[in-house]
């Protein structure tokens, strides 16, 4: 696109604040280029998180779920979160149709859940979100038939109990939106404390801005939900009706 | 373009006043979100003054918009977005129409944005032969009934659920239902249908960051999500000044939107769009456009009075607890943006003149300032309006509205700077009020020209003796 258009646009802000020609303020400090002191307080204090503060976060994340309808549950290990996922579907029908699919992401973590062998035992098939596996409409026809998705999450804020994810290949977006239950899968160092500790790690931690946002940073914090209709609170607007995080604690 | 009929405020509000049931929504939602947002202010950590840095912030964003703007025009390129800079409505619909002619577009969902009603994109898409289907619910129903939002984040709110049954029976053929969980099923069934079937979504921008190049959609519904994820093509739509220069701020920024907006202490739905999806990723939008628009923003930008108007971030917040908005509701503003945001922005944008009666008719009372999270002075503004309005302004080409308020300030103003003038003339009107005939105490109507004075209300009558005479004799 012409970027005469953006010339003239830039040049009618410029004239708006006043100084046509003059240099604009230094950009360094506009965006805060210097790691200030609070921001290595806040790094300091994640990286330096003990045992117990971790058990703390996973506290105040189960508080926080609890009035938006999101279900946390602390699972000692992979094993247990098989066992809770293999519940999950049994107790809970298809929104669409009547065959039970399930969907989940290429992803370390959920692949070691074992998930294909273990809902077998129901009959209920398990497809990976890979375009390694299948081309790109079969896959989204797969997405859209399966009623639970299942995922990791990059970090979970404790604060407002919110799951936050990165785009990477084979971690298709729309299964944690698109199917009528979400079920997110994280270890226990992935609790950060809140929005501060989450911009702090992504603007300074070495690792964590290499990878940055990715061309699509998700929050979900609990069921999608409307009150467009008189006020009144419904679950299940447009994407799903539940959303359950199983938190490992395993290690600790 | 959309349509402004900013002219009809009082023939609208007296309208609304009327209608009962609107009265009641109005009542409901104040109570509601009015009181929770104050309530959630109170709760965060760092206490309601939060918004004062949040002012802060805001203001220096503003003041930098150039660089900020450039920057994250050339991230999301970086990127592989495409950005695009409308100077005006018409500019940003004709490229929306341009992107949509070359993907052969048929089907566009659309996520709630409120700049998208200020340039009427709905209706010049489907001019085009496209068809566009709103997506949040309130939206969705507002789109059925051909109507127009009458909230800025509650749509629907001047609709009953019997309202919203007879709508979808007799619009989607279904049996008459007015349950709200089961019309939101009805409704996340037919919508479902229309995200699968998209070939475009489009969207807002709630607050983009510069600095790491993406732009921020929010929803509880999770219909931004569901348009910018499924469809081959997204296009965002921002205000100019929809954007920090960094990360950081939008801590707070976005805890300020989600108590301002709903009194949450989060929405459920926050997604980050930095551009098209990558090689190997199995979904999103093989295209990101973002267009960027001015329509009038830079003449606030440029008038230091109006300057912090670009602060706002559109929670409507004020709305909930406007005691104007809460008596004529939405559709009185006769613009995108109602309550006294609406009333700022919208002669603004449209002409002071031709929306005169939107800041006249406030109230003054400073709610809005104290709930708006960006602690932004609306009364001050209001108050320049109308000040143009009475004086007339060349630069905003306002021509002064009341000749004869203006005379009879100038006279007052003379009077009282006259000692002698003064006390004669509260002599006169002492003795000339008698022929009033106050009723219980007070003036039931007042003779011209300050007739207008009393067509509303009563006013009580001068004492017999003015308070300076009575000193002078010695009162206790």
């Amino acid at each position: 696109m012409s970027t005469a258009n953006q010339e003239e646009f830039i040049n009618r802000i410029k004239m708006a604040l006043g100084r046509p020609f003059a240099k604009s303020p230094r950009e360094a400090d506009l965006f805060g280029s210097e790691m200030c002191a609070e921001t290595r307080a806040i790094l300091e204090r994640i990286k330096n998180r003990t045992a117990e503060d971790r058990k703390q976060l996973l506290e105040t994340l189960i508080e926080a779920a609890g009035p938006i309808h999101l279900t946390v549950r602390a699972c000692v290990d992979i094993n247990a979160v098989t066992d809770a996922i293999a519940e999950v579907v049994l107790d809970k029908d298809p929104e669409w149709g009547d065959k039970k699919r399930v969907v989940a992401w290429r992803h370390p973590l959920i692949e070691s859940l074992n998930l294909p062998a273990a809902l077998s035992e129901q009959d209920v098939p398990v497809f990976f979100s890979d375009l390694q596996e299948t081309d790109e409409e079969s896959l989204r026809r797969r997405i859209i038939d399966s009623y639970i998705g299942i995922t990791s999450a990059d970090f979970c804020m404790a604060d407002t109990a919110t799951l936050v994810m990165r785009t990477r290949p084979g971690q298709a977006r729309a299964v944690s939106l698109v199917p009528a239950i979400h079920i997110a899968v994280i270890e226990l160092n992935r609790i950060i404390a809140d929005l501060k500790e989450l911009y702090a790690l992504l603007k300074w931690d070495p690792q964590e801005s290499k990878v940055g946002l990715t061309n699509c940073m998700t929050f979900i914090s609990g069921p999608s939900k409307t009150a467009d209709i008189e006020a009144t609170m419904v679950y299940g607007a447009h994407g799903p009706r539940e959303v359950h995080v199983f938190v490992i604690t395993a290690e600790y | 373009m959309t349509k402004i009929t900013t002219e009809n405020y009082v023939a609208e509000a007296r309208k609304a006043i009327k209608n009962e049931v609107l009265q009641r929504a109005l009542a409901d939602l104040q109570n509601r979100f009015g009181r929770g947002t104050a309530e959630c202010y109170r709760r965060l950590p760092e206490g309601p003054d939060l918004r004062l840095r949040a002012h802060e912030i805001r203001m220096k964003d503003i003041e930098n918009l150039d660089v900020v703007l450039e920057t994250l025009a050339a991230n999301i390129r970086k990127n592989g977005g495409q950005v695009f800079f409308a100077k005006d409505g018409q500019a940003a619909v004709n490229y929306c129409r341009e992107v949509a002619h070359k993907h052969k577009v048929r089907r566009v969902v659309k996520g709630k944005s409120m700049v998208s009603e200020e340039i009427g994109l709905n209706d010049a898409l489907i001019d085009s032969g496209i068809d566009v289907s709103e997506t949040d619910l309130g939206e969705y129903i507002i789109q059925l009934a051909a109507e127009t939002p009458s909230h800025i984040i509650a749509p629907a709110i001047h609709k009953t659920r019997y309202d919203v049954g007879s709508l979808f029976a007799d619009k989607l053929d279904i049996p008459y239902e007015d349950d709200p969980p089961r019309l939101t099923r009805i409704a996340r069934k037919a919508l479902r249908e229309k995200f699968l079937a998209a070939d475009m979504g489009t969207s807002g921008c709630n607050i983009a960051c510069a600095e790491t190049g993406h732009i921020t959609t929010v929803s509880n519904e999770g219909n931004i999500r569901m348009s910018i994820t499924l469809p081959k093509v997204h296009i965002a739509i921002m205000g100019m000044e929809r954007v920090t220069a960094r990360l950081e701020d939008h801590d707070m920024l976005l805890r300020l939107l989600c108590r301002g907006a709903a009194a949450q202490n989060m929405a459920t739905y926050v997604s980050y769009i930095g551009g098209p999806r990558t090689a190997h990723q199995a979904d999103g939008p093989q295209e990101f456009h973002l267009v960027v628009l001015d329509n009038g923003r830079s003449r606030m930008l440029a008038d230091e009075e109006f300057r912090e108007m670009l602060c706002c971030i559109r929670c409507a917040a004020c709305l909930n607890v406007c005691p104007v908005y809460a008596k004529i509701g939405g559709h009185s503003y006769g613009f995108a943006y109602s309550g006294p945001v609406g009333a700022v922005v919208t002669p603004l944008l449209v002409g002071i003149n031709r929306a005169k009666d939107l800041c006249l008719g406030e109230t003054l009372c400073g709610a809005c300032q104290d709930i708006c999270p960006v602690n932004i002075n609306l009364p001050r503004m209001l108050l320049a309006l109308r000040t143009k309005l009475a004086e007339g302004d060349t630069a905003w080409g306002v021509t002064a509205v009341n000749r004869k308020e203006k005379f009879l300030f100038q006279a007052w103003s003379w009077i009282i700077r006259n000692r002698g003038l003064y006390d004669v003339a509260v002599k006169l009107a002492a003795m000339g009020q008698k022929l009033l005939i106050p009723k219980g105490g007070m003036i039931r109507r007042l003779p011209p020209p300050v007739h207008a004075w009393t067509k509303e209300r009563d006013i009580r009558p001068l004492a017999a003796e003015s308070f300076i005479s009575r000193w002078k004799k010695g009162i206790k």
